[in-house]
């Protein structure tokens, strides 16, 4: 293994131990408590919650947004396939039909998050709502699928490649991008919260 | 765009006189009020900007400052500079801000000012972030301050140091139950019907809004009727008959804890099985799913809304209604907090549909209903009526667009709010309560 192998194992570490310290910081808050007597599912408003609750059949944002939406889970897809392209890439094992397939995905993504920067950029009130770390979350991941795809034409180019990724990992934990933790999160309490009150899911018209 | 200065007068007088020690203050209970839900809620906005056309102050004003993104960014921001690693060191990098007075200020403007804690950018946020709780937190921290706005604070006042929000006294709540109770009689099926109050050991004890009883009485009335119909055991209580609970939008839990444990002790004392709150959205939010944990109890009782009562009875046969009764176009308004926030969103359904002959539904609607704009307190905080009546624009192009000549709107607060739509906008409708549009359908035996 290289040094920049080594490297890129050490800062996914670090981010690791990083968002399970945030994730216990964030757990230090108190614990809120839920004594009212359910009337739905919580169950069934998480499952809700991380199934039809997440289309645009269920979401107004989405739905009137529906080039955004499609965008960002395209976006989210190539940031995945990228992660996996980096692992194969670690582990050195790499079939070329599964480089091909990651490749695809991965350069829609890289595609994708530019779109989302563009946007970011060309509407005054996103753009005014953002800080620097909007902004740079996004480019750095994008550089990451980027190179990732640079790298899955020419192998020879990992040092690059390896050299974003351990930047991506390092600025994971400190940035917006640590909402790849609260993500589920959030989607728990989502579910949880609509869920236990019988608003979510949906039953459609139904009797009293 | 910069946000307007607060247009709050002494409100803003208080903010300047804020001392480094008062701050210090603010900011510990900051930490206070958060819990692990929210801390994680302020971490996790990603600025995507799709909550902005979820809310109705956004639609009608189109303003940075009404985006639930950048109010809930008000209050993240704050979290992030003293919290997290990247606030302490570049709080530039991250937008992260001090709690100073232009802080507290603009958190004033926008979480008070512009936000009637609707949940609809919550119910369409695409992590699914709570923005509402996030932001009613932030408005806990102002209310230990004291640096709520002066119509909710009076209002909040009134409540806690009076029982209820109009101040009225007991004697004068006992004498207008006695004179409804008169008035009840005289219409025929009705001669024996009664206002119970202060009877133990019944099946219900029934609350109302305080403003039923100033401006509303036939809506006390036509629940009475209803009870009567159905051959209910219930009663009121003397004194702990207040549904509202404006603590649940000054954002203390306190506060919100002493109005909702009067009714809870008057359960205890009268012996009664089931609270049953009148039609009140944020009175119905506040009791059924808030006051638990406000109180740090679970209720050894029933809380129920009016609602699930009467289609509870119709289902069963215990009262009888006549849909011809109710010939003009019905539409329904569903209360963010009854609704969306509380999950009561077929019973009133249910109930049109078997008093009213044509009942039409808004769009959208149920869950995804928008907000009247008079919840938050905002009815209470007379120095953003124009946003509140602005922002109602969304409400009463939905109500247009029905055709309906009815309203039916099962919460108070609700009604007060649709009153002024209505004659702002010209709708020419008219509100009613559900239990109203129930009553007038009642058949009864002569």
């Amino acid at each position: 293994m290289t040094l920049l192998t080594w490297g890129v194992i050490l800062s996914a570490g670090i981010c690791l131990v990083a968002l399970s310290a945030l994730v216990a910081r964030t757990f230090a808050f108190r614990a809120p408590s839920s004594l009212a007597a359910t009337q739905g599912s919580a169950a069934r408003g998480m499952r809700y919650a991380f199934g039809a609750g997440m289309l645009p059949t269920a979401k107004e944002s989405a739905r009137d947004h529906l080039m955004v939406w499609v965008t960002g889970m395209l976006y989210h897809a190539g940031i995945f396939a990228g992660l996996f392209y980096l692992a194969f890439t670690v582990i050195g094992f790499l079939p070329a039909a599964i480089v091909a397939a990651l490749r695809v995905l991965i350069a829609v993504g890289a595609v994708a998050g530019l779109g989302l920067l563009a946007r970011r950029i060309a509407l005054p009130h996103l753009r005014q709502l953002s800080c620097a770390d909007d902004f740079a979350a996004n480019l750095i991941v994008d550089l990451f699928l980027t190179a990732a795809v640079i790298h899955s034409f020419v192998p020879t180019l990992r040092g690059p490649f390896y050299l974003v990724a351990i930047l991506m990992f390092l600025y994971v934990p400190v940035g917006k991008i640590r909402h790849c933790f609260f993500f589920f999160y959030m989607r728990i309490l989502f579910g949880t919260f609509f869920g236990r009150r019988g608003v979510l899911p949906h039953r459609g018209v139904r009797e009293a | 765009m910069k946000p307007e200065p607060i247009n709050a007068g002494p409100l803003e007088d208080r903010v300047e006189a804020l001392k480094p020690d008062d701050l210090t203050r603010a900011l510990e209970e900051f930490r206070a009020v958060m819990t692990r839900d929210h801390a994680a809620a302020l971490a996790s906005c990603v600025h995507c900007g799709l909550c902005s056309e979820t809310c109705h102050y956004y639609l009608a004003t189109r303003r940075l400052d009404a985006i639930p993104a950048y109010k809930l960014g008000l209050v993240a921001s704050v979290f992030r500079r003293h919290e997290g690693l990247l606030g302490k060191v570049a709080p530039g990098w991250v937008g992260a801000r001090t709690l100073n007075h232009e802080t507290i200020k603009a958190w004033i403007d926008a979480l008070f000012g512009r936000c009637s804690l609707c949940g609809r950018c919550a119910l369409n946020c695409t992590m699914g972030i709570n923005i509402t709780a996030a932001i009613r937190a932030a408005r806990g921290v102002l209310a230990a301050l004291d640096l709520v706005p002066p119509g909710l604070k009076s209002t909040v006042d009134t409540a806690l140091i009076k029982g209820n929000n109009m101040g009225i006294s007991e004697n004068d709540f006992v004498e207008t139950l006695a004179w409804l109770e008169g008035e009840m009689q005289s219409d025929a099926g009705f001669e024996t019907a009664r206002m119970y109050v202060e009877e133990t050991g019944c099946r219900m004890l029934y609350t109302l809004n305080p403003r039923e009883v100033m401006f509303f009485p036939l809506s006390i009335v036509a629940v009475a009727k209803i009870f009567h119909a159905a051959g209910e055991s219930w009663t009121f209580s003397k004194d702990g008959f207040d549904v509202t609970n404006y603590g649940l939008y000054d954002g203390s839990d306190a506060h919100a804890g002493t109005m909702s444990g009067r009714l809870v002790t008057s359960m205890e004392r009268l012996g009664a099985g089931t609270l049953v709150l009148a039609e009140c959205g944020h009175g119905f939010n506040s009791n059924r799913w808030e006051a638990p944990q406000w109180l740090n109890r679970r209720y050894p009782f029933e809380v129920k809304s009016i609602l699930q009562v009467v289609a509870g009875y119709l289902r069963d046969g215990r009262i009888k209604v006549d849909a011809a009764q109710n010939t003009q176009p019905v539409t329904l308004h569903d209360p963010c907090n009854l609704v969306r926030l509380g999950g009561i969103v077929e019973e009133q359904r249910y109930l049109l549909r078997h008093t009213a002959r044509d009942f039409r539904e808004m769009t959208p609607n149920r869950e995804h209903n928008y907000c009247c704009g008079g919840g938050g307190g905002q009815l209470a905080m007379t120095n953003y009526a124009d946003r509140r009546l602005e922002a109602g624009r969304i409400k009463a192009d939905q109500i247009r667009r029905t055709g309906a000549k009815i309203v039916a709107v099962p919460c108070h607060n609700c009604i007060d709010q649709l009153m002024e739509l209505n004659k702002h906008y010209g709708l020419g409708v008219e509100l009613k309560t559900v239990c109203e549009l129930v009553a007038n359908a009642l058949v009864v035996e002569p």
